[in-house]
């Protein structure tokens, strides 16, 4: 459960490239202890610029980052990646290993642990992630769906207080989408903060609880995903689709069927379906009595 | 550390004397400034060279570009002052300084105002075959992309706790490897990528092609390839006779 505490304030964050493109224009942010946050927006709004922005990879042209109410400002990126842990888009930009096992290894040297102590971490990773069978294998022939799985484990590894992910969901099998489901509740039960940047609506409806709306660097809106992600000016604005739900929702109220915009789910679209169909035939057989 | 000045390199359209010239003069302005740079090693000759590289911004409307691309380099210059500066002396280094400037700008003149396609029309121009001046436009055009890939794979090495900064020189060499192999391997399989793609759109399946768009060598063009033999001319003489010229010439910094 989400604390009172805010464990993220950005404050007015303004971030500019070399070549002069504005990617962030006075960003105000809190994310509290916790809590599991959706990113979301068209390509070029500005998302993966501002989680570059929270362990240090970029420095805000403008204002301030606190996370646990410490400025950022000053801190290196090895120090702010022991509590914010990014999973980039690609996994292949970051296996180098000659082994699974050495790739885990590798994630947890700047940690200064001892030998027993990195062997049984590793050993727990690797169980955990289910890669102990590639352990001995060049991190170079896995597949994508267990690369983007050791990206993650050698995130993971870490325990870093905030996760970060981009694209979780790209290129990964349904399979692959439910282990990552998986891994999200068992680590929100620890009272992680998770950050998920995704373009995948479906998916943001289904789990997270929590949007933040970008377009063209800017916030345009913040709040519950099934509301953020139902209204359709804000979703057009950001060069997104409707949830399929909300696209038969609307579907339904142009042929005239009444049917109210509190429908988030499969479950209760057919249960108001069912009742519609009730009441039509009773009323359809009253009329033939 | 960032990648980004390498976009400094990346060709912007803008319509300008410097654009519009011809593709063939500009790579014969880039060679003859670079070669001119390197007969010099004295300050005031070179600092000339670097002056008359300053119309060929404005006139390109680069000046942004160019800051942009001097300023990336600012460790190379920081380390050639370092040794120059140990192993020699201050003026040499600045001379040095001047002499990669000139030719980092005359390179970077090049790169920002010739289109890819129209380098390798220009190399096909110059009986150089087609598949070979397609991979070397390709190449060039692939440069920013790969500055691109090894900024992204720096940033994921860093999120897991990749140190820039270590001591030591083997040590250094070490911490090279979390960045050049995912960078090696990500620009191999990008490589068959394209190979692939271009195959499946019958690259190469006629010897003898034809091209949408001609370059052609006009008046300003010949123009400016006259100015750029008489200043080459010009500077093989002063090199020759070096010891002929006033003696401010050859002014060297007493450090």
């Amino acid at each position: 459960m989400p604390q009172d505490y805010p464990l993220i304030v950005v404050n007015d964050v303004d971030y500019s490239y070399l070549n002069g493109t504005v990617a962030l224009k006075k960003i105000n942010l809190k994310i509290f202890k916790g809590e599991l946050v959706g990113i979301m927006g068209k390509n070029g709004a500005g998302k993966t610029t501002l989680i570059r922005t929270f362990n240090g990879l970029i420095r805000p042209t403008n204002g301030n980052i606190y996370i646990n109410a410490e400025n950022i400002k000053s801190k290196t990126t090895g120090t702010l990646s022991q509590k914010v842990g990014i999973i980039f888009q690609n996994p292949q930009h970051q296996v180098f290993s000659n082994t699974v096992e050495e790739e885990i290894k590798y994630s947890l040297k700047s940690l200064n642990l001892s030998k027993s102590e990195t062997q049984f971490k590793t050993d727990e990773i690797l169980k955990k992630f289910n890669l102990d069978k590639y352990r001995e294998r060049s991190p170079l022939n896995l597949s994508g769906g267990e690369t983007k799985k050791l990206a993650v484990a050698s995130i993971f590894c870490r325990d870093p207080e905030i996760l970060i992910f981009d694209e979780p969901t790209l290129g990964q099998d349904a399979k692959e989408i439910s282990f990552f489901i998986e891994l999200i509740n068992s680590e929100m039960k620890k009272g992680k903060t998770i950050i998920i940047v995704t373009h995948n609506i479906e998916f943001a409806m289904e789990y997270i609880p929590r949007t933040v709306l970008m377009a063209d660097g800017k916030i345009v809106a913040d709040g519950p995903t099934k509301k953020i992600i139902t209204h359709e000016f804000l979703v057009t604005k950001s060069a997104l689709v409707l949830p399929q739900i909300s696209q038969f929702n609307l579907a339904l109220n142009k042929i005239g069927i009444a049917c109210p915009d509190t429908i988030y789910s499969k479950n209760t679209m057919i249960e108001f379906l069912a009742d519609y169909i009730r009441n039509k035939s009773k009323v359809v057989s009253g009329e033939n009595n | 550390m960032s990648l980004e000045f390498l976009n400094a390199f990346k060709f912007q359209k803008k319509n300008t004397f410097v654009h519009n010239l011809d593709p063939r003069a500009k790579l014969l302005f880039s060679i003859v400034y670079s070669i001119s740079a390197l007969m010099f090693t004295e300050i005031v000759p070179l600092f000339i060279i670097f002056l008359t590289l300053i119309p060929m911004i404005l006139l390109g409307k680069m000046v942004k570009e160019w800051i942009r691309s001097i300023r990336g380099l600012s460790f190379l210059v920081i380390m050639i002052i370092v040794l120059n500066t140990f192993f020699i002396s201050l003026g040499y280094a600045i001379a040095m300084i001047i002499r990669i400037s000139i030719m980092i700008t005359a390179f970077s003149i090049f790169f920002l105002t010739v289109h890819p396609n129209d380098l390798a029309l220009s190399l096909i121009s110059m009986k150089v075959p087609y598949p070979y001046a397609f991979s070397f436009s390709l190449a060039f055009r692939f440069v920013p992309t790969i500055a691109n890939e090894a900024q992204n794979i720096m940033d994921a090495q860093q999120s897991r706790g990749y140190e820039m900064k270590t001591s030591g020189l083997i040590n250094q060499i070490k911490n090279l490897f979390p960045l050049l192999v995912p960078l090696i391997i990500c620009s191999i399989k990008r490589a068959f990528n394209v190979a692939e793609a271009l195959e499946s759109r019958a690259f190469g399946s006629f010897k003898d092609r034809t091209y949408y768009y001609i370059i052609e060598y006009k008046f300003k063009d010949w123009l400016f390839t006259i100015y750029l033999i008489c200043f080459f001319i010009i500077t093989i003489y002063v090199r020759i006779h070096f010891s002929f010229m006033p003696e401010w010439f050859a002014w060297e910094m007493g450090v």
